[in-house]
């Protein structure tokens, strides 16, 4: 999935100048806490209600006043993502860089804002359930081809797949997590484990053994 | 003052014999209550008409399933889940699900003029079916169109589940109704179909509380089962003060159930059952209307329903099955049919890992209630 899919925009901004009471109050009237400031049509920095906090705070060894700019608290250089770029970089950039959020810059124009609730989002997306399912788990053997053989005994068997979810086990197999759009998952099980499938989900009942 | 509600056409809901919901488990629990001395008379209730489906359901997705029925090829049919696996299409099954919808609409209609107090339809139960699509075996919510039916007449109604299956259907429909409270008890959604039913799902806008969900761990047995009911559903009754209850009581939360990996006994549905008769009595005015639901082992969900039965007709149970029930669907009772209606005792050996099991649903409930706390204070 793509940063554009998942940003939000139009992006509310703010200038370097305005103050930091102004800033404050967008952030309580609109409920967010990230503010791209904008210099001339040019990103110079973001503030985050951290930063204002932190700025406005008697620990702070030089406290700014409420009258004070956004300049004097704001964070910088600010640190960007493009459009075009996959989920997976954006996390990685803001879990590196510990921050919550990413301004989505197209060149030199802020066309969106991405953050960490954005990507609680997607994750949502993909691992959640959208329409009724049964999850079916399987250690697939890593090597070419094997997904490939689970999906096609799926489709003979006009088994509709809602969503895939694989990652690396820790001997080898790759754990492949599937909604697929059957209730009727335990006998659709027992035809995987006699055609040679490792079904790790769902298993057989303690009691049947 | 207890109405059984079933005729013959119920059998035409039938997906075809590969099928795991098929009509002979009726025939089955129908021969066996007729040998065990319950006189079969039941009241035949007209089917449920287009107009009453569509107080429910969407008319395009009313419209699919009537094309359909009429043998009309549509290429959108698997959008409205229909010609899956669960649901297959067949001729004539716009009308078949009508009188299973009939069935619980007539019930919820003789709750609603007094005419009876307790009314058991020995069919339907469709709760997975959606506004706008069929899921898993239902192509009609039948428990949602009476529901709707009792709302309109002015009645707050509480909908109880004890299918294994999380009731999703029914939940969705009312999700925003003040009026509809949900219970569901099921396995949970992160192993199960239709992969629902969590703690967090707490019901919409006013009615935010008033859905509630108790999501087992696979292998729970019916100690936690019991444990878990007992603590959230007889004061979410008390709280709500339903006009009437409504329950679908599937019986595939039964160990040997083939679908799912819950492990009550035929024992815990009797306690269940009895519960549920109680419950009606105490916070319902006594009025009950149940339907069966999903339940795929014929030769427990006859024993199961029989219980159903028995309990809501005030009898006693019989401890042994009748010999000739026995011998008439020997084929469908498997290698070693049962000769008693309840399972033997102990049904299985103990389950491993049942500390952690019970640590879990009994955590699953208090985060339920905490949750509640804020919207029932």
């Amino acid at each position: 999935m793509l940063v554009q899919e998942m940003m939000r925009s139009p992006v509310v901004t703010i200038p370097p100048e305005a103050s930091l009471k102004e800033a404050c109050n967008l952030f309580s009237s609109r409920g967010f806490r990230h503010l791209p400031v904008m210099e001339g049509g040019r990103l110079v920095g973001v503030l985050t209600d951290r930063d204002l906090r932190w700025a406005t705070s008697a620990l702070c060894p030089e406290p700014r006043k409420l009258e004070d700019p956004v300049r004097s608290a704001m964070s910088q250089p600010p640190i960007t993502i493009d459009p075009l770029d996959p989920v997976e970089d954006a996390a990685r950039i803001m879990r590196e860089h510990k921050i919550g959020c990413l301004p989505v810059m197209d060149g030199p124009e802020l066309v969106g804002i991405l953050t960490g609730m954005d990507i609680l989002d997607t994750l949502i997306k993909l691992t959640g359930v959208s329409l009724p399912s049964s999850r079916l788990e399987v250690a697939l053997d890593d090597r070419p081809g094997e997904l490939a053989r689970l999906t096609a005994f799926l489709a003979e068997r006009h088994v509709n797949i809602h969503s895939i979810l694989t990652y690396p086990d820790a001997d080898r197999f790759v754990r492949t997590v599937l909604r697929v759009g059957s209730s009727q998952i335990r006998p659709l099980a027992e035809e995987l484990r006699q055609a040679g499938f490792r079904i790790l989900w769902p298993r057989p009942k303690p009691w049947s053994r | 003052m207890v109405a059984l509600i079933h005729r013959a056409e119920y059998a035409q809901y039938d997906f075809g014999p590969e099928h795991p919901f098929t009509p002979a488990r009726l025939a089955m629990l129908l021969d066996l209550l007729g040998e065990l001395g319950v006189d079969l008379d039941p009241v035949q209730a007209p089917a449920a008409t287009r107009e009453e489906i569509l107080t429910v359901h969407d008319p395009a997705y009313v419209e699919v399933v009537e094309a359909l029925s009429r043998g009309e090829s549509r290429p959108d049919a698997e959008a409205f889940g229909l010609g899956t696996p669960d649901n297959p299409i067949f001729p004539g099954m716009d009308l078949a699900a009508r009188w299973l919808v009939g069935g619980a609409l007539h019930g919820a209609r003789l709750l609603m003029s007094g005419a009876e107090q307790r009314v058991l339809q020995l069919g339907g139960g469709l709760h997975h079916a959606q506004r706008n699509r069929a899921a898993g075996f239902c192509l009609y919510n039948d428990l949602a169109v009476a529901i709707q039916a009792l709302v309109a007449h002015g009645w707050r109604v509480a909908y109880l589940d004890i299918d294994l299956h999380h009731g999703d259907g029914v939940q969705s429909l009312f999700y925003d109704h003040d009026r509809v409270l949900t219970i569901s008890l099921h396995e949970s959604g992160h192993y199960l179909f239709p992969g629902t039913g969590h703690i967090q799902e707490l019901g919409g806008g006013y009615a935010r509380g008033l859905s509630l969900n108790l999501p087992f761990e696979p292998f729970t047995g019916a100690e936690d089962y019991l444990e878990a009911f007992d603590t959230v559903v007889p004061q979410a009754l008390a709280m709500f003060s339903p006009h009437v209850l409504v329950v679908q009581a599937g019986a595939d939360a039964h160990f040997a159930d083939p679908m799912g990996d819950l492990a009550l006994t035929t024992q815990a549905f009797e306690a269940l059952h009895r519960r549920i008769l109680d419950l009606a009595h105490r916070h319902a005015q006594g009025r009950l209307l149940a339907t069966l639901g999903g339940g795929y082992d014929a030769q427990v969900v006859s024993r199961v329903w029989t219980i159903l039965a028995l309990t809501l007709l005030d009898r006693p149970l019989p401890e042994a099955l009748p010999p000739a029930w026995i011998e008439r669907w020997r084929p469908l009772l498997g290698e070693t049919p049962p000769t008693r209606l309840h399972d033997p005792v102990p049904a299985f050996p103990p389950l491993p890992g049942s500390e952690l099991r019970s640590h879990h649903n009994r955590d699953m409930v208090s985060r339920l209630l905490d949750a509640l706390a804020r919207y029932w204070l």
